[in-house]
């Protein structure tokens, strides 16, 4: 995973060479400031509710929930999982049954002052146990369906029917399915440096698009060069706002790309939906899985509570949430690799500092499983969904959108 | 008879009265040809379905290249690149091992702490021994942990710059593209492996038996040291059986979802148990072998894992799934159900042969329709190879460096992200990556004379701060420590030097160090590209015959009328004339610039 602005000096140097060169559709090398006010004030007549942004981070690969909130004060727990079973004085106590596991103090600190809940037994009826099958659910919100679009991309088509450029940002090498959008074309870059195009002065003219673009009708030339468009439209903002990106708090190791939500949040990109994960099937924890996880998770913590705090710093922290989701939690009895395989209901995070902090829905029970030893889940993961769709980002109806009627939680603070 | 460049012209001409405003309108068949299997007849076999063919079946190639093999018939084009007919290979060289394999290193710990673990109890570890007093005694076990780790990855760049040159200099690119193919079909990476020579064993399996069997193929696969490292097959044993193995040969290798039920899953994990390697070599360890009786996809027995394949290829669903997948990377992305039920159709006549179906999909109607030709979007290794062929290339360049421009657009050799592979397609192409691939033809065209070799300078920062600072005579301790951030330091930070007994930080500099020392470094040579010459060998007289010579050669959908005459403009004012006579000796940078605005546009994406 490439790192964020831990690379710096590397970037310096890049951006060293690239003096005298320039972005195309840009006609300086810096980018004035007032491109970011144009692009929001664009924006702004197009979008329905306020500036509320949605940051999705998706911890891919089955996270095993029961090791990361840890129920300490169930037997049942440490008789299932007598090898890996996260001793009670490790954990990171939030009360008397949950602790967090041990490298997770940015969550500990979250919750702890009241910016994060936590939503128990998150999962759907008939789980698929196959990564791929499942987090295809979990990306369009239709488990068994057959659905084409993202969740995330049928929401932008809701907020703005008119898809403004870079209403949906998702940091990565591929695009996510679930920001897959019937109207807009998602912005996708996976490192800030390198998403521009390197042009010599001279073929500045030569590489503007061009003006008559006529039907077409091979499908692939048509989707390349909608995306050339939506490249042009974005990639001098995000680049410059990286560049200008300069933050003293600390994302730890991984840093996952929060930091770079963070850059395009404080350079007033227009962006209202972000999408990120901590990729490459992580969580799939296997074998030997407590050093690792503990590791995993320790990143990831540290990444969300870092982002948060920047949010402060750069003030805007009462107009942003974070929604962690995983496409299924494991099998609750441990396997004897000193593992766990795929398993179904799991836990979902919100964190943010309008979250009404605490824990929602029904605590799944470790001695009721189902017939595959796995926990039997007590919330649609929609419901979730739709709070963030109707809670946060105000939207009123979301029963079109998530196919169905998914009560929303009360989670937050009235602003 | 025509030269090349008239021929052309001709061609073009046609093209332009019928097509205009668009210059070189791909030949394709009728409309009508689309879902056809049927084969083409010797009288529709042209320059561009031969193109089409090398391009897909290959890495695409130089006009001279694609004239020869019009020159066939299209049984014979299709039997010279499925059957290598006609073809000898034994030029290619063989992998040049750097050397740097330790005793002591297998079986090789899950992870850091496995090992330091491993060391506390046992007082040694990856065959060195710990301190017995003194400070940081685990430090040298941690430090052989991080050579291995740099070691084993940059010589599998090495393996993967070989690999990469068979696909442009090989007579036999199928071959190659075949590998490509089971490569990201049965994906491991070196993350998880973490040995390159499991990785060039795997490699040579696919080269030797791709275009063979696949129920051989799949047995081979799964006992593949490399595959049962990824898949955790080594640990999944009698009475407590790992099921990721067992879910990914029918989810991702066979069947796909839906074919199968969970219990399938765990009566198949049952017979895998007891699979294991040592170190290369595929073992079977019995007395962790579950030899009971099982029931799997409806039939009951006491199957082990060859078994289980085999009910696997009696499944319909496994012929189509893997005539599908393959028809997918070959032909074009959307296929229909009817038209994915006749190619498996044609996989189980021929008993899982996979030749016999490369050779109906390539000779068919329908791979010539349309809807196949022009639509495919290149892939980062099949965009750079391609390239590189059709510049004419005698070896892959070492600047650009190939992994990391081939990375950086989505896609390294033995690097794919999970056990899914690469989705391809359309999944190639982000605002980001489209922009990045105009960045990848500059670079080719023209080297970044600051360039560093990643196999000598780590491109981490945090190395190259620990690296520095030793050398500036700190101690250990202060030369790890994490530069300086404001407000509350994250939690891993803090854990990092918790550990008395060995440093990691250190630990990661010194195996940077120690792998940099063994590890064969890759060649670092520029592109030899003589566009000049290219160009000048076809007699064209004005702009206008170059870029569309240009557009022809290295394009196989050409850019928007606009887009056309924009390059003309522009070679018109770089030149300071049309008249190609007058510029002829400082023609060099003009046409490499041209040819970036080429690869600069979305239809080179295309193939």
């Amino acid at each position: 995973m490439k790192k964020c602005h831990f690379s710096f000096s590397e970037s310096n140097r890049r951006d060293l060479l690239r003096l005298g060169m320039y972005g195309i559709g840009v006609s300086a090398a810096a980018v004035p400031m007032p491109l970011f006010a144009q692009a929001a004030a664009a924006l702004t007549d197009q979008t329905k509710p306020g500036g509320k942004i949605l940051v999705v981070l998706e911890l891919s690969g089955g996270n095993d929930g029961l090791n990361t909130l840890v129920p300490y004060g169930d037997d049942a727990y440490y008789r299932l999982r007598p090898s890996i079973g996260i001793p009670r004085k490790e954990v990171r106590p939030i009360d008397d049954h949950f602790g967090f596991s041990r490298g997770m103090a940015g969550f500990e600190r979250l919750y702890k002052s009241g910016k994060l809940a936590i939503v128990h037994g998150c999962g759907y009826e008939n789980p698929s146990f196959s990564h791929f099958t499942s987090m295809a659910y979990w990306h369009t919100a239709a488990p068994n369906s057959g659905e084409q679009y993202g969740w995330v991309g049928r929401l932008a088509d809701e907020m703005a029917p008119e898809a403004p450029p870079n209403f949906i940002v998702n940091i990565d090498t591929r695009q996510s399915l679930a920001v897959r959008s019937r109207r807009h074309v998602p912005v996708v870059f996976d490192d800030p440096n390198k998403f521009s195009q390197e042009v010599f002065f001279d073929e500045r003219e030569a590489l503007k698009p061009s003006t008559n673009q006529q039907p077409l009708a091979n499908p692939s030339r048509r989707f390349l060069l909608e995306t050339a468009q939506s490249a042009r439209q974005a990639s001098a903002l995000v680049r410059e706002a990286w560049r200008k990106y300069h933050s003293p708090v600390d994302y730890g190791i991984a840093g996952l790309d929060l930091p770079k939500v963070a850059a395009l949040i404080e350079a007033g990109m227009p962006t209202r939906l972000y999408y990120t994960a901590y990729r490459n099937n992580a969580f799939d924890t296997h074998v030997f899985q407590n050093d690792t996880h503990k590791r995993l998770l320790t990143y990831a913590s540290d990444a969300v509570a870092a982002f948060l705090r920047d949010l402060e710093r750069i003030g805007r922290a009462d107009d942003v949430v974070v929604m962690v989701f995983s496409e299924f939690g494991r099998r609750v009895p441990e396997n004897v690799n000193l593992g766990t395989d795929h398993g179904a209901a799991n836990l979902m995070f919100v964190a943010g500092k309008n979250v009404k902090g605490g824990q929602y829905g029904t605590i799944p029970s470790l001695t009721k499983l189902d017939a595959g030893d796995n926990l039997v889940y007590t919330t649609d993961f929609r419901r979730v969904y739709a709070t963030m769709i109707a809670g946060w980002l105000g939207l009123k109806d979301t029963r079109e959108l998530l196919n169905g009627e998914f009560e929303p939680f009360d989670l937050f603070q009235r602003a | 008879m025509l030269r090349p460049f008239e021929a052309v012209f001709i061609a073009a001409a046609m093209a332009a009265a019928i097509h205009s405003p668009v210059a070189f309108a791909q030949t394709a068949g009728p409309a009508a040809w689309q879902n056809d299997l049927k084969p083409i007849a010797p009288a529709d076999w042209n320059y561009d379905f031969a193109a089409h063919l090398l391009e897909r079946a290959g890495f695409g190639g130089s006009p001279d290249e694609i004239q020869a093999l019009a020159r066939l018939t299209p049984a014979q084009a299709v039997a010279h690149l499925v059957r290598f007919e006609g073809t000898d290979a034994s030029q290619l060289a063989p992998f040049d091992h750097s050397g740097i394999r330790d005793p002591g290193l297998e079986p090789f710990p899950p992870s850091r702490p496995a090992v330091t673990d491993q060391a506390k109890k046992t007082g040694g570890a990856l065959g060195i021994q710990v301190k017995p007093e003194g400070s940081r005694r685990l430090q040298p076990v941690v430090n052989e942990f991080f050579y291995w780790l740099r070691a084993s990855a940059l010589e599998t760049n090495r393996v993967a710059y070989w690999w990469a040159n068979r696909m442009l200099t090989s007579p036999q690119p199928l071959r190659e593209k075949m590998a490509l193919f089971w490569h990201g079909h049965f994906a491991v990476n070196e993350a998880k492996v973490r040995d390159y020579r499991k990785l060039l064993d795997q490699l040579e399996l696919f080269e030797t038996q791709g275009t063979g069997n696949f129920r051989d193929l799949t047995v081979a696969v799964a006992q593949d040291p490399a595959m049962l490292t990824f898949l955790d097959a080594g640990v999944n044993v009698k009475g407590a059986a790992n099921e990721n193995f067992a879910r990914e040969i029918m989810e991702m290798f066979t069947m796909g979802v839906g074919h199968y039920t969970e219990t399938d899953i765990r009566e198949a994990a049952r017979a895998f148990t007891g699979w294991n390697y040592v170190d290369l070599k595929f073992v079977v360890n019995k007395d962790q072998h579950d030899d009971g009786e099982k029931t799997f996809l409806g039939r009951t027995g006491r199957f082990d894992g060859v078994n289980v394949i085999d009910i696997i290829m009696q499944q319909p669903a496994t012929a189509d799934y893997i005539a599908g997948k393959i028809y997918r990377f070959f032909a074009r992305e959307d296929l229909s159900p009817e038209l994915q039920k006749q190619l498996g159709a044609v996989l189980r006549q021929h008993d899982y042969q996979i030749a016999p179906l490369l050779e109906t999909i390539f000779l068919s109607r329908d791979f010539y329709s349309p809807a196949s030709v022009g639509t495919q979007i290149k892939g980062p290794v099949e965009l750079a190879v391609s390239t590189y062929r059709k510049l004419g290339l005698a070896s892959v360049p070492g600047v650009p460096d190939f992994n990391v421009a081939t990375g950086a657009l989505g896609q390294r050799l033995f690097g794919p992200p999970t056990v899914a592979g690469w989705a391809g397609g359309t999944s190639w192409i982000t605002p980001g990556l489209l922009l990045e691939r105009a960045n990848f033809g500059r670079d080719v065209l023209f080297p970044d004379i600051n360039f560093l070799p990643p196999d000598r300078y780590t491109a981490d920062p945090e190395v190259r701060r620990v690296a520095e600072r030793i050398r500036q005579g700190m101690d250990i301790s202060a030369a790890t420590k994490p530069d300086g951030k404001s407000g509350d330091l994250a939690e891993s930070n803090m854990a990092a030097d918790r550990d008395e007994d060995f440093n990691t930080r250190y630990g990661s500099f010194r195996g940077w160090q120690m792998a940099m020392e063994r590890v064969k470094p890759i060649p670092r040579d520029t592109a030899q590209i003589n566009l000049s010459r290219m160009v000048l060998d076809q007699h064209p007289t004005n702009t206008t015959q170059v870029v569309d010579y240009m557009i022809h050669r290295f394009m196989r959908v050409p850019p928007g009328a606009e887009a056309r005459e924009k390059m003309i403009a522009f070679l018109n004012k770089e030149l300071g004339t049309t008249d190609i006579s007058v510029a002829q000796t400082y023609l060099e940078d003009p046409l490499r610039l041209v040819l970036h605005l080429i690869m600069s546009q979305p239809e080179y994406q295309l193939g």
